[in-house]
């Protein structure tokens, strides 16, 4: 599913470049629930970024459900995005004057599809997540652990062949944690790679591979 | 494009602020109100001094003589001067063609009869060549002809105000057509009615051929006045006729070359081209204070949609995770800029045309009438508030395409 080759990628901070991934070799495959971990300033957060075709990188080739992502424009990663890929994060980064509904619905409408049927796809993942009864609520109306399954659903949506998710549990407390890793395994079980970046044990022992990134290396995996 | 999300992306974007907005709309909207306002007031001005000094044709020149005032070849300072039917042939023998040709006599306050109604009016003798020069619209009837000049008819041509004072009330012009009129005591036949839309005075006059009121009331072969049409003739070519045609005229009737009241040549053309340019110049200025007004609205609504960007930084970035191209990213922006700047725009239209309305009916005055706002004005500032929002969006927008998710979506 996912195909990383040698990833390179440094940012330039005035006259001083600074090497985040020094060359990263890693294959996820379909249907893996895998955990990327590492301490701050080891890579992870842009090694997402690169996966999420959020951000480019400078050498290396990537993979993608079996398309070649160097060199994208603009355009074709969002498309991409919109087609392959569903976000989490860690502060849910929902809309504040959307509704839940709309919240979810949003991605469908990147992709032209028409209101009504947005909205009721966009209930029946709502109601997936448990939280049907909360479709015309505002996210300030809702509490993290509702708001992160909100977050869930609109990653879901767009029928997504990998979720990517930053820290996921990082704003929310140890019960709901488990309340939404729960959720997640559920949604691998369907099918769907998810790569989860967590800094959290408890969080990494639940999914099947670590990751375990440190000074923009991959250093040992276990299974 | 504009379906319902699109709209809610926009109500939020005005409302979530909703004194920010309304202080930005009200500069545009005042713009707007002050380029209207302006403009309609330089209308009124442009239509009331049209009205009072432009009920002829401008493509003329017009012959008088008044007072000579210096000593020259022998005759006196302050002497009268004359203009005498042999001046008046010799003139028109000397000048290489004219498309039109009328001498006229004036009897201001001649009172005019028909049945037992008598009023006072202007009496014009004229040519028949008037009737072009002086756009005459005849309504009935004919103007004045070669023959009433050759037979000296007492024919007249009435104007419509003359026609509503003497005449029973509801007249029409074919029926006051053939009546008998006194003028000064003299049966005149009624051949024709004229009504000068654009006119005040015109409208208060009767014309009779110039050789009929030149033997009837003026006693003697003095030409009050000549009017020549210039027709197509070039302002400079209309310049250099009036110069030797003044040289011309002051040396026949024995005026001092730098005497400026004996005899001189009035050339409308030029008073045209005077009020062209005046009335060029106002509406440039309006345009500009206009525009400059609107500038600086544009200017407010390029910082609140710069504001805006910067408060939805991460939404941005979010939407852009979520699929958004760069493309739906700058359309919704300018979107909201363009709905900002037409909604107040309009307040400041309709406000100003209302207050212009309302006005209207207490500021008419000799050179000032009907301030108004045409259509094509208002159309045209509407496309300028257009294009200047799209403008005023255009920084913002590039700066929100600009917005990489992954700086959007970092968490502090």
């Amino acid at each position: 599913m996912i195909e990383l080759k040698s990833i390179r990628k440094a940012y330039q901070t005035g006259s001083q470049s600074l090497t985040v991934l020094k060359g990263i070799d890693c294959t996820i495959e379909e249907g893996e629930l895998v955990a990327i971990m590492g301490s701050s300033g080891s890579g992870k957060s842009t090694l997402l970024n690169v996966l999420g075709l959020l951000d480019d990188f400078d050498e290396g080739s990537y993979v993608l459900n079996g398309q070649n992502m160097d060199g994208l424009s603009e355009k074709a990663a969002a498309r991409y995005r919109s087609d392959f890929l569903g976000f989490v994060f860690q502060s849910f980064n929902l809309i504040s004057y959307k509704t839940a509904l709309e919240n979810v619905a949003l991605p469908l409408y990147y992709q032209g599809v028409p209101r009504k049927e947005r909205q009721a796809r966009a209930l029946s993942f709502l109601t997936k997540v448990g939280l049907a009864d909360w479709a015309e609520h505002l996210p300030n109306q809702m509490s993290g652990g509702q708001k992160q399954r909100v977050a869930i659903a609109r990653a879901l949506i767009a029928n997504p062949s990998v979720i990517l998710a930053d820290e996921p549990t990082g704003a929310l407390d140890s019960v709901t944690s488990d309340e939404v890793m729960a959720l997640l395994k559920e949604i691998n079980s369907e099918g769907i790679t998810i790569v989860v970046v967590t800094h959290e044990n408890e969080i990494a022992n639940q999914c099947d591979r670590i990751i375990r990134l440190k000074d923009g290396r991959i250093e040992g995996a276990n299974a | 494009m504009m379906d319902r999300d699109t709209w809610l992306e926009i109500f939020h974007t005005v409302l979530s602020n909703p004194l920010r907005t309304g202080l930005t709309g009200l500069s545009i909207a005042l713009g707007i109100f002050i380029l209207v306002v302006m403009q309609g007031l330089g209308a009124g001005l442009e239509t009331g001094v049209k009205q009072t000094f432009g009920d002829d044709a401008a493509n003329l020149m017009e012959v008088e003589t008044g007072n000579a005032q210096l000593a020259f070849r022998g005759r006196k300072p302050n002497r009268r001067v004359e203009l005498h039917n042999a001046d008046e042939q010799a003139m028109r023998s000397q000048m290489d063609s004219v498309p039109a040709w009328s001498r006229l006599v004036y009897r201001w306050g001649s009172t005019v009869r028909y049945g037992n109604e008598q009023g006072s009016y202007g009496l014009r003798g004229v040519d028949p060549d008037q009737r072009e020069i002086g756009q005459v619209n005849v309504t009935a009837g004919r103007f004045v002809s070669d023959r009433d000049i050759d037979q000296r008819r007492k024919v007249a041509v009435i104007g419509g105000q003359v026609l509503a004072d003497l005449f029973p009330r509801g007249t029409t012009p074919e029926q006051a057509v053939g009546s008998l009129i006194q003028v000064r005591g003299i049966q005149f036949a009624v051949v024709g009615t004229f009504n000068q839309t654009g006119s005040r005075w015109e409208n208060r006059s009767v014309y009779v051929p110039f050789s009929t009121a030149q033997k009837l009331f003026s006693n003697s072969d003095v030409v009050s006045r000549v009017a020549i049409g210039t027709g197509e003739a070039s302002i400079d070519d209309t310049r250099e006729t009036t110069t030797s045609l003044t040289g011309w005229l002051k040396d026949r009737l024995v005026v001092h070359p730098d005497d400026a009241e004996g005899v001189w040549v009035d050339n409308r053309n030029e008073q045209a081209e005077m009020y062209r340019q005046i009335f060029g110049g106002i509406r440039l200025f309006v345009w500009f204070v206009g525009m400059m007004t609107l500038l600086a609205g544009a200017m407010g609504v390029a910082n609140i949609m710069a504001i805006v960007v910067r408060e939805r930084t991460k939404e941005i970035g979010v939407r852009k995770a979520l699929g958004a191209t760069s493309g739906s990213i700058v359309a919704q922006i300018s979107q909201e800029a363009v709905f900002l700047m037409l909604i107040s725009g309009c307040i400041g239209l309709l406000a100003g045309t209302w207050l212009l309305q309302g006005i209207a009916p207490f500021v008419e005055h000799d050179f000032f009438s009907n301030p108004r706002v045409d259509f094509r004005s208002a159309l045209l500032a509407l496309g300028v508030l257009i294009f200047v929002g799209v403008i005023s969006a255009i920084g913002p927008a590039l700066r929100a395409v600009s917005i990489r998710p992954v700086e959007a979506l970092r968490d502090e």
